[in-house]
């Protein structure tokens, strides 16, 4: 075998593995930057898809099953800041900014869900 | 070489599309007060639908705060009469009795009255008076719940039922059941943090990662089980910089609980679910003696730190 094939040959080979290895680069970064979105509900059904990757301080209005629901985002998180519920545990809850974490209003049948890459399966 | 050459662009390939997109049937439903996520990795839709009416069944039976079964909890808490109820629901009373009787020793299926108020004053920022704690702890210890033949039960006294810190763990025994039965086994249901059943993930090992949100950066590793967590953290309320929750001790009828978390690892949603709301008012010492006795695993939080984790739970940091 000439060392000239032989190098030929090293070149192609080191030449698609890093061409392998820039692709699955790739495909990781893209998937990881999947953006966060919040999915609000009332009784089962998606009234609202807020895209929380723009960060952007905006309300919402949502007619809950008894009252209405204030939403709020602020720096890519998500509340209910005012709700017509007697408890208020869905305001108490604050501004959320991961998934895994859903806020719920039982009394307004409102539930609002983060989507996007997870860091767990799921959180207790 | 040149030939084992053209094998590199096919490894690019593999490289580059290992993701694992198995077909994930998910769905979201609003019962039980809170949300239940399923997630099925092998199953199909005919599950998910069956899933949802188990899920809504159950929480329609067991709601104790308006009417949304003529033969559920609501309509028993309504009469001291005789009343036929549905089957599953008579299954739940009768092993949520039984618990109570034999060892689950902080759980009463009968604290609904009293909780009930615990959650009417701390939504008002106030503390429930001793009067009426006493009260309530009068008609605890005055109602019987008899349960007769062919679905018949009857409620003598005025304490009222709340299967609230069962009902979710049972519901979820009889999905882990008909999904068994129908040869599902990779899943993840989800019933609003507090009650979780797991199958096996699709990965080598099939271990699920859960983490645990008020210990931070905690994880661990199941498959195979269900999940059952009672807390402080979510539902509790700081008055004067006392705590108080919506985990009613039956005996003192106190709403301050010994421990801030409880987590119960078992092989019974129901189990582990009673498990958990009774152990938030035992000591240490005391939980790692029911452990002994009973099948169950255990992690114990107070102020955000893991002060116990049983020897067979791996508890990660990131």
């Amino acid at each position: 075998m000439n060392k000239k094939v032989l190098r030929n040959d090293l070149i192609l080979i080191a030449s698609l593995l890093i061409l392998a290895i820039i692709s699955l680069v790739l495909v990781l970064t893209l998937k990881t930057k999947k953006n966060l979105q919040a999915k609000v509900y009332v009784q089962n059904e998606v009234v609202e898809v807020i895209d929380l990757s723009k960060k952007e301080e905006k309300y919402y209005y949502v007619q809950g099953l008894k009252g209405l629901v204030h939403i709020h985002t602020k720096n890519g998180g998500i509340a209910i800041v005012e709700s017509s519920c007697p408890h208020q545990d869905c305001v108490n809850m604050g501004y959320v900014y991961e998934t895994n974490r859903p806020i719920i209003c039982a009394y307004n049948a409102v539930y609002i869900v983060i989507e996007g890459k997870a860091n767990y399966d799921v959180e207790i | 070489m040149k030939k084992i050459a053209f094998l590199f662009p096919l490894l690019a390939i593999a490289l580059t599309s290992c993701s694992t997109n198995n077909k994930v049937i998910e769905s979201k439903v609003f019962c039980f007060d809170t949300l239940v996520e399923a997630k099925l990795y092998n199953g199909k839709n005919e599950h998910i639908k069956e899933i949802e009416k188990i899920l809504n069944n159950i929480s329609n039976l067991t709601d104790n705060y308006e009417l949304k079964s003529i033969n559920g909890v609501y309509a028993i808490n309504q009469t001291n009469e005789e009343i036929t109820i549905d089957e599953q629901l008579y299954t739940l009373l009768q092993d949520s009795f039984d618990m109570a009787n034999n060892g689950v020793d902080n759980f009463n299926p009968l604290c609904g009255s009293l909780s009930k108020k615990w959650k009417e004053s701390l939504a008002k920022k106030e503390i429930l008076s001793e009067t009426v704690i006493n009260e309530e702890l009068d008609k605890i210890n005055n109602t019987e719940v008899i349960l007769k033949d062919n679905y018949v039960i009857q409620r003598n006294g005025e304490a009222e039922i709340d299967l609230g810190g069962v009902a979710k763990g049972y519901a979820l025994d009889l999905v882990n059941n008909y999904l068994q039965e129908n040869g599902v086994a990779s899943y993840l249901i989800n019933a609003g943090s507090s009650s979780i059943a797991l199958g096996e993930k699709l990965t080598k090992d099939g271990l699920f990662t859960i983490g645990l949100k008020e210990v931070k950066n905690a994880y661990i590793k199941a498959k195979n089980c269900f999940i059952s967590t009672s807390s402080i953290y979510e539902q509790g309320v700081t008055i004067d910089g006392v705590t108080y929750s919506h985990i009613i001790n039956p005996k003192t009828g106190s709403a301050i609980n010994v421990n801030d978390g409880v987590i119960v690892i078992s092989r019974n949603g129901a189990f582990g679910d009673a498990f958990s709301t009774s152990l938030m008012n035992n000591t240490l010492e005391e939980i790692k003696e029911i452990e002994k006795i009973n099948d169950i695993k255990t992690i114990i939080i107070k102020n955000n730190k893991i002060v116990y984790s049983h020897k067979d739970i791996e508890v990660k940091y990131h």
